[in-house]
């Protein structure tokens, strides 16, 4: 490994996931800062449930209309965010346990999943309804969106299971492409994403816990309203 | 007009609106409004949830994202550090004049019903609904409302209801009721009590029922009545209904929700009974007692929910014969999804309707009658109302039934306009007129 893409795949990569969580924990505490106010009706269930309903829901593509009719846009969307997570533990276990991609099991696990966060289509509506959206979105979609099918091709061919004889070359030869201008893509591509998709991603979980949906809709269908029904 | 010489209500006055705007933005931004604002991802799941996109899919300011994203870069540009810092990196801005307020006006009360699907279909949890009134009230502050929007808050900070109906015309209305009740049950001893302190029940109606349809509070009565109940409506705080929800405006909406919490504290009564009405239901059961700062004391119910226990203790008896045509329920965006009322309205009419069928989509998922979110008073809005009413239309038509029933005033008008326009053969019912027709009176002596 050149000692350039060495820096890019590590200590470039520790240090923007480090003020990624540094941005995470300011947003958390930014949004904290906004007043709330005190429900004062009777609840009608247990708010953690629904709570804890509402956080899950986006494990749940038959509780939402939108996904059950679109079941190939959140396959999309699982595949997109595993294959992100699989290139972000990709550059830990590079440098610090290098010894995993010595597995071709592994290795060919990371390839499928990496790649297929390439697969991911396009926005549902049509015309897209952020078009013509903020630059923050248009360069989140140049890098995440589809790519011309070489790019596939290439980073196939890179990380494709080396021959026997060479057993001995850098795990993360198995994952990268060569060179400088295709490594520093492939780092813009990993750390890109959270920063430029951060600020709606994080909230997402919040919207669900604090009352977008009240908790007591989410994990009850007509059964009794407990101290309201009594 | 002594709501606004009293400061209740704004008109609009030419001036430095969009700072005004701007002013009451920072200061009223909750926390749930504040990650309805940040969380969206731009994933379009929710256009398709949407009757005005699906009315017009070509045209993507119908998309619940694009409606939001005009509130969501104002948000951005002056209170979100990220739009601050470099507002053209996440396409922040500003109303530059109150013509832009005007057109976001146009956005906020004419292309959206709140209804709130696109809510129940977003996989961040962007409540859009909660944007749209947020900004509804804002615009209120500074008096860029519609007429009609305008003109009812107006009757019913003044009035204690929303059709300015006076005591008198409401008084004679109960005593017209109790007299046709007397009539057709025979029985002299009927009444509609008003201001009787210590029942169980303390009945609250839509001023519609007095105005224009007063035929529900004598079945209320009439079910009351054979059901041997203990009940009052009260001469004051008898507007279960609530301009507030749909203005934004949360002074009218506490206004209003304190007057009917307050009849029951002086009336003692133990429980409020909130007749077939949508948005009253929401207002009243669930977001009153917050915007009131009015700790609940007492369960708050729809008549639908005090229907089911009647028929289910057995003290009203009922055959469902009576209602032999075939029925379909709508349920309302107010009672269903945002009222958590799903499945007692059904076990009701399973209880009344020889054939009862279901629309699709329905409960949680059900479309909006047109005229949610206070559409029916912004008679500028009517065309596109009408137009997006063709997902309505086509639904209630997929049903083959020749009743529509459902449980809010709203939507009687919203399908009533959807039905005539697209020239349905269909009639609107609500649930007490099917109950009514389907009682059993017990027979003389018993």
């Amino acid at each position: 490994m050149s000692d350039f893409l060495k820096i890019l795949e590590n200590e470039v990569q520790i240090a923007a996931l480090s003020f990624m969580a540094i941005v995470y924990i300011l947003r958390l505490a930014w949004i904290f800062r906004f007043r709330t106010r005190r429900d004062r009706t009777f609840a009608a269930g247990r708010g953690s449930v629904g709570a804890g309903y509402s956080l899950l829901s986006i494990a749940m593509p038959r509780a939402m209309e939108s996904t059950r009719k679109r079941p190939g846009f959140y396959a999309q969307f699982v595949v997109f965010h595993i294959g992100v997570a699989a290139a972000i533990a990709g550059t830990l276990i590079i440098p610090y346990a290098p010894g995993l991609f010595e597995r071709r099991t592994v290795v060919l696990l990371f390839q499928g999943l990496i790649s297929g966060r390439l697969c991911r289509g396009d926005r549902p509506a049509r015309p897209a309804p952020e078009r013509p959206g903020a630059p923050q979105r248009q360069l989140a979609r140049r890098l995440l969106l589809p790519r011309p099918p070489r790019r596939l091709v290439r980073l196939g061919r890179a990380g494709r299971p080396q021959p026997a004889g060479k057993r001995g070359v850098a795990p993360h030869r198995l994952l990268r492409p060569d060179g400088f201008l295709p490594g520093l893509r492939a780092v813009l591509e990993d750390l890109p994403l959270p920063l430029l998709s951060l600020h709606p991603i994080l909230p997402g979980p919040l919207a669900r816990a604090q009352g977008a949906f009240p908790p007591e809709q989410a994990g009850r269908t007509g059964r009794a309203h407990g101290k309201e029904r009594a | 007009m002594a709501s606004v010489q009293a400061g209740r209500l704004r008109t609009y006055e030419p001036g430095d609106n969009t700072r005004r705007f701007l002013d009451l933005l920072g200061s009223r931004v909750s926390r749930p409004l504040a990650v309805s604002l940040t969380a969206c991802v731009h994933c379009g799941l929710c256009a398709e949830s949407c009757h005005y996109f699906l009315a017009r899919p070509d045209d993507p300011t119908m998309t619940p994202v694009w409606k939001a994203d005009q509130i969501r870069k104002i948000f951005k540009r002056h209170v979100d550090w990220a739009g601050r810092v470099a507002p053209w990196w996440v396409k922040a801005g500003s109303p530059r004049d109150d013509e832009e307020l005007n057109r976001l006006k146009n956005i906020v009360f004419g292309t959206c019903s709140a209804c709130r699907r696109c809510t129940y279909n977003c996989p961040m949890g962007v409540d859009t609904g909660l944007l749209v009134r947020f900004t509804r009230g804002l615009l209120t502050e500074l008096g860029v409302v519609p007429e009609g929007v305008f003109n009812v808050s107006r009757d019913q900070w003044e009035t204690g209801n929303q059709m300015a109906v006076s005591e008198q015309d409401y008084l004679e209305t109960l005593e017209w009721m109790r007299d046709d009740v007397r009539t057709e049950l025979g029985d002299d001893s009927v009444e509609i009590p008003v201001d009787k302190e210590g029942c169980d029940i303390l009945y609250t109606i839509n001023p519609r029922e007095i105005k224009f349809d007063p035929r529900s509070i004598a079945q209320a009565a009439k079910i009351f009545h054979l059901a041997g109940e203990s009940w009052t409506m009260p001469k004051w705080g008898w507007d279960q209904t609530n301009f507030g929800l749909f203005s934004g405006d949360d002074k009218l909406g506490a206004f209003v929700a304190r007057n009917v919490y307050e009849a029951a504290e002086r009336l003692r009564a133990k429980r409020i009974v909130i007749s077939e009405c949508g948005h009253g239901y929401r207002s009243t059961r669930w977001e009153g007692y917050t915007w009131a700062g009015f700790d609940q004391k007492r369960p708050t119910e729809s008549v639908v929910v005090t229907l089911k226990r009647y028929i289910e203790a057995g003290r009203i008896a009922v055959d469902p014969s009576k209602n032999p045509d075939a029925v379909t329920f709508h349920d309302s965006c107010n009672i269903a999804r945002s009222g958590d009322l799903v499945e007692e309205p059904r076990e009701v009419l399973r209880r009344v309707c020889a054939d009862f069928r279901e629309m699709y989509p329905n409960r949680r998922e059900n479309f909006c009658c047109t005229g949610g979110g206070g559409l029916l008073s912004m008679a500028e809005y009517r065309p596109l109302r009408l137009e997006v009413g063709k997902i309505k239309a086509d639904q209630l038509r997929a049903t083959g039934a020749k009743l529509v029933c459902t449980m809010c005033h709203n939507c009687i008008d919203g399908l009533n306009d959807v039905i005539k326009h697209y020239k349905l053969p269909m009639r609107v019912v609500q649930v007490l007129e099917l109950v009514s027709n389907a009682l059993v009176p017990p027979a003389k002596g018993a």
